[in-house]
């Protein structure tokens, strides 16, 4: 009878408290990493032996599942001390976060080994957040330089638990990293990949699961590491903000508003784009780390919990300064400027939400932009940026084009 | 559509025709004596095994226009006794597109009719508090004083609740909407607002559903049939500004469905809850949606500035032109709901339930298209 069919469902939900969603929108779960939570964890070896035994599925009873989200959500973090190994870029938006992770997983009582592409004697390694390593030897991690495709000598024959591979774009990079962690019985693979790799869409936001562009080059990487590791989770980051970045984010809105120069945003300005703290990338990146059966066989967009727009950022930053803001919108096509080189976010949506961290880990966003800015501008004006000569001529080109004037 | 008289007909087994009921006015003692002997009847029939504890006697204040024909569908099922307060002037019940003749049947012969006006206060706090009502579903609440009379008269109620909206929210650079953002105390909305500040100062146990843009079939806010109507005639759609704001549509019967789980639902006592769709539509995106899901051929888009237009009274595009839509996470984590239907599905559900069936609720009116198609071609030119 459909009457009680429905009420009785409606009860044992219940009962329960489970989303009846849980599974269903999370089908690549696999049950078969439950097992390794329940293993006392002596050396990695005798676990990996486990891993291949049990890489099947096995069913466990409804009660065994993972519980509803809310306040009481109880996916225990292991009291485990992993041993975790990041290879970290060497430039670019994503350095921080492995920066943050260090300090993070140290802070956690891990052992943390960061593995920075290239010399330690590059003029890269004179930006933040590279100047500061010192603060993860501090710490109690452990900094190396070298070639990730030859990451076990560099790590000098050392074993991990954990691998974070925060710095490969294409599989010729992230295979010899991949190919060592499994040949040395690292348990857990972790990989930075990026949230531009989703196809466009009419309907944002982009979520976990949606379609990505084949072509991309991470997707072939993702295939990879979800093939070659039992226990593996990949994230998707977008745009963050933090100190210590590597590049220029919401910098390029204070250099013009404390110079009184127009915001030039290319078309509406009203696009929509995700910038995060990075302090919760390195938050989800640690829960993960802390819960491997939760995480494993996930991905997770690895982002705030909420978008801003383009105009809206530019805002954000100027009430940031206390300051005033003059935005102008211009038309690339038009002025006859690549967009990528004249502004630092793309130019249309590009919005994923978080939703798999929330979900599966239990994760929480503490990203508050009006606030974070304020501190980002204390710095700014610490370090004395506002005063630092600039040019800025694909500016001055567009706003030349559009007749706007610029106070001098 | 007024088939409530001929249906009644086609339902000699009940004793007791639902019209005889639906005259409440004043008249109480003969009104309980019908309940009660309706109600023993009603589980006599056996027709239904939901156990008695969990059945409710639940009023809808509204429920014959768009989102209550749904809902008071489900609780009918789910066993409930649901009675519509409504004046009475549509149809109580109207077999819907697609519901079998049996189904209708059914749902007719149970559901029950209280007439009145609830903006007659007196009325309803007596009617309501002669009845007995363990719920109250208040669909159409615009003001915080209409929710008085009702409390007032239902001094036992065990939960109610209400359909406000997520236009309460205060508009922001930094979106989704969460239920605990700073909502607009100036909105258009502001009623809505006013009445869950009411419930909440009146310890009932109160539970908030905030809707986005609801679509469907027999939805009475042009909001798909706008689209459609366009398709179909082969016009462009005149779209303002740059077409990438970004909406949400959530399907009635997604709505329905919350507002059925959130029944007797401790864990949403005193909260409100963001329901919609799970994805966000933009402008553009949304009239390309509408085509694939009726089968029609993707559509000419022609944007426009609204501030060269003096439109007058007339809404030249249903939406309100900004990004507005909010997070439904909360919905999903705390009660275990999820939206059934997608954008194309629940558009393809409305557009063959409705109008595909050559049904709407405003008929085409082109005249400010033509302002703006006019315009665009003078400029062209």
């Amino acid at each position: 009878m459909a009457v009680v069919s429905s009420s009785s469902s409606f009860l044992s939900s219940l009962a329960l408290n489970l989303p009846s969603s849980a599974l269903s929108s999370h089908p690549r779960i696999r049950f078969s990493s439950t097992l390794f939570s329940l293993f006392p964890s002596s050396s990695p070896s005798s676990l990996s032996s486990s891993l291949s035994i049990s890489s099947s599925f096995l069913f466990y009873p409804v009660s065994c599942r993972r519980p509803s989200v809310s306040s009481s959500f109880s996916v225990k973090a292991s009291a485990e001390k992993k041993k975790v190994l990041i290879v970290n870029t060497n430039s670019g938006g994503h350095a921080v976060i492995g920066f943050y992770f260090a300090k993070e997983l140290l802070s956690s009582g891990h052992d943390v080994t960061i593995l920075t592409v290239g010399d330690e004697s590059s003029n890269k390694m004179k930006k933040p957040p590279f100047s500061r390593f010192s603060e993860i030897v501090s710490a109690g991690g452990r900094t190396v330089w070298g070639d990730p495709s030859e990451v076990g000598k560099v790590v000098g024959g050392a074993a991990f638990d954990v691998v974070l591979d925060n710095n490969g774009k294409d599989l010729d990079t992230v295979r010899p990293v991949a190919d060592w962690a499994k040949s040395t019985g690292v348990k857990q693979f972790l990989y930075i990949s990026s949230a531009g790799i989703y196809k466009p869409t009419d309907e944002p936001p982009h979520v976990e699961g949606d379609v990505v562009k084949a072509d991309a080059s991470h997707v072939a990487v993702e295939k990879y590491i979800a093939e070659v590791f039992t226990n593996w989770a990949i994230f998707r980051p977008q745009y963050m903000i933090g100190s210590g970045n590597n590049k220029d984010c919401e910098e390029w809105f204070f250099d013009r508003i404390v110079r009184d120069r127009p915001v030039p945003i290319p078309g509406s300005g009203m696009q929509l784009t995700n910038i995060a703290h990075v302090r919760d990338l390195s938050s989800m990146l640690t829960l993960a780390v802390e819960n491997p059966a939760a995480s494993s066989g996930n991905i997770f967009n690895c982002v705030s919990d909420r978008a801003v727009t383009l105009d809206g950022m530019a805002k954000l930053c100027a009430q940031a300064t206390g300051r005033p803001v003059k935005i102008v919108h211009y038309d690339p096509k038009a002025v006859g400027i690549d967009a990528k080189k004249a502004f630092p976010f793309r130019n249309m949506h590009f919005y994923a939400e978080p939703r798999a961290a929330k979900d599966i880990l239990g994760w929480k966003c503490t990203t508050n932009l009006p606030e974070d800015l304020k501190e980002r501008f204390d710095e700014y004006i610490k370090i004395g940026r506002d005063k630092k000569p600039m040019q800025f001529e694909l500016d001055d080109k567009i706003l030349d084009s559009l007749k706007v004037a610029v106070a001098v | 559509m007024a088939r409530l008289v001929v249906v009644q007909q086609k339902q000699p087994s009940f004793s007791l025709l639902p019209s005889s009921l639906s005259d409440f006015n004043g008249v109480r003692l003969s009104n309980s004596s019908i309940q009660f002997s309706k109600r023993k009847e009603w589980q006599a029939k056996g027709a239904f095994q939901v156990k008695a504890s969990s059945a409710k006697k639940i009023l809808i204040m509204g429920g014959t226009r768009f989102i209550g024909v749904f809902l008071s569908r489900l609780l009918v099922k789910e066993g409930h006794q649901v009675t519509l307060f409504t004046r009475g002037k549509t149809p109580i019940t109207q077999q819907l597109p697609g519901e079998s003749d049996q189904d209708y049947a059914d749902f007719s012969s149970k559901i029950l009719h209280l007439k009145g006006d609830r903006k007659d206060f007196e009325f309803v706090k007596t009617s309501l508090a002669a009845e007995g009502f363990d719920v109250v579903y208040d669909i159409n609440g615009r003001e915080a004083d209409e929710v008085e009379p009702i409390l007032d008269g239902l001094p036992k109620l065990e939960q109610y609740i209400y359909c406000s909206s997520a236009g309460v929210y205060l508009k922001s650079d930094l979106l989704p909407h969460f239920e605990t953002d700073a909502v607009d105390p100036k909105s258009r909305h502001k009623g809505k607002l006013e009445t869950e500040s009411l419930l909440d100062s009146r310890g009932v146990n109160w539970t908030s559903i905030r809707p986005v843009y609801i679509y469907g079939p027999l939805n009475y806010n042009p909001v798909e049939e706008w689209f459609f109507h366009r398709l179909k005639a082969g016009r462009p759609v005149p779209i303002p500004n740059s077409g990438v704001q970004i909406t949400q549509l959530g399907h009635v019967k997604d709505l329905a469905r919350a507002f059925v789980q959130v029944l007797g639902n401790a864990k949403a006592s005193k909260q409100v809850y963001n329901i919609s769709g799970e994805k966000y539509v933009t402008f553009d995106g949304l009239a390309r949606a509408c085509a694939k899901a009726a089968g029609f051929p993707e559509p000419e888009i022609v944007h426009y500035n609204p501030k060269e237009f003096d439109f007058g009274k007339k809404k030249a595009f249903p939406f309100r032109d900004q990004h507005f839509f909010a997070s439904v996470e909360k919905a999903k984590t705390e009660l275990g709901w999820k939206p059934e239907f997608d954008l194309i599905e629940g558009l393809a559900d409305s557009y063959n339930l409705d109008f595909g069936r050559g049904t709407y609720r405003k008929a085409a009116d082109f005249s400010t298209d033509d302002m703006i198609l006019n315009k665009s071609l003078v400029l062209q030119s």
